[in-house]
């Protein structure tokens, strides 16, 4: 391939897709699949003699699983290979030895064998499928060999079925085919393989053995190996035409093909899913799109038919077909606009084998689109009709109400038949025909248009019956009443079909609305909630209403999601639910119940995909789920929900970006007030000292004394300043350790106020101590720096001549320190607030506050000090009437815990 | 004139400054006019217009701005700011509101009065405008558009020449970066600081004694430039 890619290099530009398709493969492993047609054709063998030849060559290769059916020379060949240990499941009652996808993970070799491609997972596993174990392997980075054959492919299930009469349940779907890197088509001839059989090298289960005869009929394996050497070939054609893409070569690409498949919720739509894809494997993998066709005004979802379509659906996109809904009256109509506006050129359309009236109704789109002419392709696949029993599901099971509606339509007839009776007694000559149309117009109305048409064929044969000549009798005596049973009959099955129509059209219509308004309201909601948890209980509600089920939103919660809000009520996830919630979350796909990826949880998980990124999880019961209907709804509403989740979370984002800037504006606002603090008095002492140098000698001797008091003073509150925030520092680092000692709580406050005396100005002092007093274990140092700062913020807020008052008492355990002052106190809604480290700062942020007291560290020191000596400090204020009138003064009180010693160690007056 | 004080008002909110700031005036021969705050400085203005005033950027009443704004409406005399480093843009905004220089706190009291004196000189001068102007060894003949240094004619570019009549005008007050380049280059271009850089070296190149140390074209920093040597 290399040399390939090297002579095409240089012939045109490389294809932008195919080159980043090739790069996102970097990390990826490599992908070889073993192809066979048939069991007993040596892939195993085939792939542990390659493993052995790796192993010796690079190593690090490691067989995941292999069944060896115990042949020996399988056996043998696993010899001086690693194989890992099976990991033990249980699932009712039996012990089956799984794959261990988990343990290949971490060991996380260079290559892995992993045999049978297509086996089914014991249920518990975290995928269904093996080929699901591989793809995730493959996302890891390692490299993996697999078996398979060809019988299993998805698209060729039918095939398959046909050529063989054996439905295969394990399937592969193609694209996990197309994805390897690399296919080795192991291949023996029919005979040869038969002989094989004979001699017992071909395991075959006993359980199969009946089916296995009829299997390995020559006829059967010479289409097999048909079917596989083109598989093989074809990937060698796709590699080819990618390799060519790569290298920027034209090449015969499927030039505009484009492939549209039309499906009805019937148990075809499987079977059309898969010929379209055959059909664009033809076509050098045309685009293929699945497009549901749907009468508006149908009949009721019915759960059967919503089954095969998902199940179609499912299979288009693991068949790597897109899909579509088209719907309205002229269905025919809405096709061919459709393949007109996307360039379709091949139409598949399937073609049921209805007999009699049936048929007569169904209107099929096959002949009406050829009628259309407009210049598609059309291809008409037809139901196969022999064969296996079809799945359950294919079967029509009535609902209750369908029943009811039919009787309901019955029971009219028979009501308009006792009237009519009673009428034909009394009355000459009335035309009860007519008496019979209004019941079928009321089934009609009532129950819809198959009542209706039950109503009609009813209503014709009962007026045949009962009213015309011979009466209890269907015969028809006179030529005319021929004419007039025919007519009535086709009138009666026409006005019933058209009002049985118009009621289901008003019902749907009402449907929608109901879904709409519903969707409305949601939305309201939702946008009218403010936190994103709040979104989510909304969301969990309306999605609970919306599916009649139980309903759980996870968000991510410091990075891991968790259930935040839940409807009816939240309720706690199992492991097997938060494993299937968490993969949902990384992965952005649904997962759990009814999914392809851990469906044994007990919910279906789907993301909640905003604008920008996901958002959450959303929790379903499964049944939640089941109606096309309900699905689309509730997606519609995650939707909604994901978004004003996401809106939600910008508004918090908002909201802690103005806390930022707020705290921004503060952090600037100290810088100021802390460089004005500083340099105010140092600009005093450089001012007042230079004007002594330059002009000193000429001065006063008591302007000389004042200006050396200035600069004295001005240092001692430079100092004091850088005092504060050096304590604040040692607060807040946590280095602050009070050695507490035993104290006597009036010699601190003695000496805290001499050492403020000087700036008491004419301010009196009155202390109030008791003669007896605990000693308390605390820091004296802290303990007097606290007094000092409590005592210059009295100062500072109270006027000249003012009192300030200190005291100590006992209250119960606890020695009080109580200082007083006549400012103006403070607001009580600020009196939490005082101890807040610049806390003057905020209120001068505020109001553009006043300033010259300095930045209001004093008080959130004091506190982190007090509470660094385990006591505890409050403010009280307004404390009593000033002598204006108004109400003031403030009350700081200290309250320190006497120790069980410090009690009995009473200390007499100093 | 010997009996004449001028009148200095000071205008600032700290006390301490005014405690020293009283004396040192007092003592250089003015005569110091104590304000509180802005309110009570604008109205000692109206009152009886000082000869100088001294403001304070940060007053607890009004911004400092503002104050000087106000100042400006109906008092032309010279106002010298006080301001501190960490508010540049104050400082640059109160000079292009009209204030004649800055001081920065914390200060010596002799480089206040040094910018006192510059500022009342250039008052009294403005009154009559000069012809030439001599400064250090250069002269500046505005009549003729000639500059000389050292008796010597320097040929100077009319861009060089219209930018150090500028500086020369400015008579040792700070002028700005946004004063000079409206002056020089127009109201387009008064914020291409790079102009200025350019030529004042290339006038620094031709004038200066010493180009790596300018005495005649003095930088502020992040200010803009006065002619030096007048101080």
């Amino acid at each position: 391939m290399a040399t390939d890619e090297s002579q095409f290099r240089e012939a045109g530009r490389p294809d932008p897709d195919a080159l980043l398709a090739s790069a996102g493969r970097g990390k990826r492993g490599r992908l070889k699949i073993f192809l066979g047609m048939a069991p007993g054709v040596g892939k195993t063998y085939e792939m542990l003699t390659q493993g052995r030849r790796a192993q010796a060559e690079h190593g690090e290769v490691l067989v995941g699983v292999v069944e060896t059916h115990g042949r020996r020379e399988t056996e043998e060949l696993l010899d001086g290979l690693e194989v890992m240990a099976r990991r033990p499941l249980e699932h009712r009652g039996r012990l089956m030895m799984e794959f261990d996808l988990d343990a290949a993970l971490a060991l996380k070799p260079r290559l892995l064998l992993v045999d049978e491609y297509a086996h089914s997972n014991a249920p518990g596993s975290r995928h269904p499928k093996r080929w699901q174990d591989v793809e995730e392997l493959l996302q890891a980075g390692i490299d993996v060999w697999t078996t398979l054959n060809v019988q299993h492919l998805e698209s060729l299930v039918d095939v398959v079925w046909k050529i063989t009469g054996v439905r295969q349940r394990e399937t592969v779907p193609d694209s996990a085919l197309s994805r390897a890197d690399e296919i080795e088509l192991i291949d023996i001839t029919p005979t040869e393989l038969r002989q094989r059989m004979e001699e017992g090298k071909v395991y075959v289960p006993e359980t199969a053995r009946l089916a296995a005869g009829n299997f390995f009929k020559p006829e059967n394996l010479t289409a097999l190996r048909e079917l596989a050497l083109r598989r093989a070939a074809q990937t060698v054609d796709d590699h080819l035409n990618q390799a060519m893409k790569r290298a920027g070569v034209e090449g015969p690409w499927a030039a505009g093909e484009r492939i549209l498949v039309l499906i009805g919720p019937d148990a075809m739509a499987g079977s059309l899913v898969r010929a379209g894809r055959r059909l664009s494997d033809m076509m050098m993998d045309a685009p293929w799109t699945v497009a549901y066709v749907e009468r508006s005004g149908g009949a009721e979802p019915d759960p059967a038919r919503g089954a095969h379509l998902a199940e179609a659906l499912k299979l288009a996109e693991q068949l790597g077909g897109a899909s579509v809904v088209l719907n309205g009256d002229d269905l025919v109509g809405a096709v061919l606009d459709y393949a007109r506006r996307n360039n379709v050129t091949q139409i598949v359309v399937g073609k049921s084998h209805r007999k009699g009236w049936r048929a007569w109704f169904h209107r099929s789109l096959a002949p009406e689109l050829l009628k259309a002419q407009n210049g598609a392709a059309l291809h008409v696949i037809t139901e196969v009709t022999t064969g296996p029993a079809r799945p359950a599901i294919a079967g029509t099971p009535r609902t209750g109400s369908d029943w009811l509606a039919h009787l309901g339509a019955i029971a009219m007839v028979g009501v308009v038949i006792g009237l009519a009776e009673l009428i034909d007694k009394r009355v000459e000559n009335v035309n009860l025909a007519m008496l019979f149309m209004v019941s079928v117009l009321g089934a009609g109305l009532a129950f819809g248009l198959w009542p209706a048409v039950t109503a009609a064929a009813l209503a014709a044969f009962a007026y045949n019956f009962f009213f015309l000549e011979p009466r209890l009798s269907f015969w028809i005596g006179h030529p005319a009443d021929v004419l007039t049973f025919l007519v009535f009959f086709a009138v009666a099955l026409t006005t019933g079909g058209l009002t049985g129509r118009i009621r289901d059209q008003a019902k749907a219509t009402a449907r929608r609305a109901s879904a709409i308004t519903a969707l409305l309201a949601a939305s309201r909601r939702l946008s009218a909630a403010a936190r994103r948890e709040d979104v989510a209980s909304i969301l969990a509600e309306q999605v609970s209403a919306a599916t009649s089920g139980k309903v759980v939103v996870l968000l991510p919660v410091d990075g891991e999601i968790a259930p935040v809000a839940g409807a009816p009520e939240l309720e706690a996830l199992s492991t097997a639910d938060m494993t299937a919630a968490r993969w949902t979350w990384n992965r952005g796909e649904p997962a759990g119940a009814g999914t392809g990826t851990l469906p044994n949880a007990a919910w279906t998980f789907r993301p909640l995909q905003g604008v920008r990124a996901r958002s959450g999880v959303v929790g379903f019961e499964p049944k939640a789920l089941a109606t096309a209907e309900n699905e689309r709804f509730a997606l519609a509403l995650l939707d909604q929900g994901a978004i004003a989740i996401e809106r939600a979370e910008l508004a918090a984002a908002a909201v802690d970006a103005e806390a930022l800037r707020r705290s921004d504006r503060l952090r600037s606002a100290l810088l100021n007030s802390v460089s004005h603090d500083l340099r105010t008095p140092l600009a005093t002492v450089l001012g007042s000292a230079t004007t002594l140098i330059d002009y000193g000698e000429g001065m006063r001797p008591a302007v000389r004394d004042d200006l050396l008091l200035s600069i004295r003073e001005e240092a001692e509150r430079l100092n004091r300043y850088v005092g504060d925030l050096l304590d604040m520092t040692k607060l807040e680092g946590g280095a602050l350790v009070a050695r507490r000692d035993w104290t006597d709580v009036r010699d601190v406050i003695a000496s805290a106020l001499s050492r403020v005396s000087r700036r008491l100005g004419q301010r009196r002092v009155h202390r109030d101590f008791p003669a007896e007093l605990s000693l308390v274990r605390a820091d004296a140092g802290l303990l007097e720096q606290v007094l000092v700062n409590i005592l210059e913020n009295a100062i500072a807020y109270s006027e000249d001549g003012a009192l300030i008052e200190a005291a100590a008492y006992e209250d119960r355990g606890n020695v009080v320190i109580s200082i007083e002052d006549e400012g103006r106190g403070i607001p009580t809604a600020e009196l939490e607030r005082v101890f807040e480290k610049f806390r003057r700062l905020e209120e001068s942020i505020d109001r553009g506050g006043e300033r010259g007291k300095g930045a209001g560290l004093g008080l959130a020191i004091a506190k982190g000090f007090v509470e660094a000596m385990g006591g505890r400090i409050a403010a009280a204020s307004p404390i009593h009437d000033r002598p204006d009138g108004s109400k003031g003064g403030t009350r700081i009180l200290i309250s320190l815990r006497k120790d069980a010693v410090g009690a009995e160690t009473k200390s007499s007056e100093p | 004139m010997t009996a004449f004080r001028p009148r200095i008002l000071v205008i600032d909110d700290e006390p301490q400054i005014h405690r020293f700031l009283g004396p040192a005036l007092d003592a250089a021969g003015y005569e110091p006019i104590r304000a509180d705050d802005a309110t009570t400085g604008l109205r000692e203005i109206a009152r009886k217009p000082p000869d100088a005033v001294v403001l304070d950027l940060g007053l607890p009443d009004m911004d400092g701005k503002e104050a000087l704004a106000k100042a400006r409406a109906f008092y032309d005399g010279p106002v010298i700011i006080l301001s501190a480093r960490d508010r540049e843009t104050e400082k640059i905004d109160a000079l292009d509101a009209g204030a004649d220089d800055y001081v920065e706190k914390p200060f010596g009291v002799g480089e206040l009065l040094a910018r006192l004196r510059v500022a009342l000189r250039h008052r009294l001068e403005r009154q009559g405008s000069e012809p030439a102007l001599q400064v250090g060894d250069v002269e500046i003949d505005l009549v003729n558009r000639r500059i000389s240094k050292g008796g010597t004619t320097v040929k100077l570019s009319p861009k060089e020449y219209d930018l150090f009549a500028c500086l020369a005008q400015g008579n040792g007050r700070v002028l700005t970066h946004k004063q000079i380049l409206t002056a020089v280059w127009g109201p387009a271009h008064e914020h291409d600081v790079q102009y200025l850089r350019v030529f004042v070296g290339q006038l620094r190149q031709k004038l200066e004694d010493d180009p790596a140390e300018p005495k005649l074209i003095e930088t502020e920093p992040g200010v803009g430039y006065r002619l030096g040597g007048l101080v």
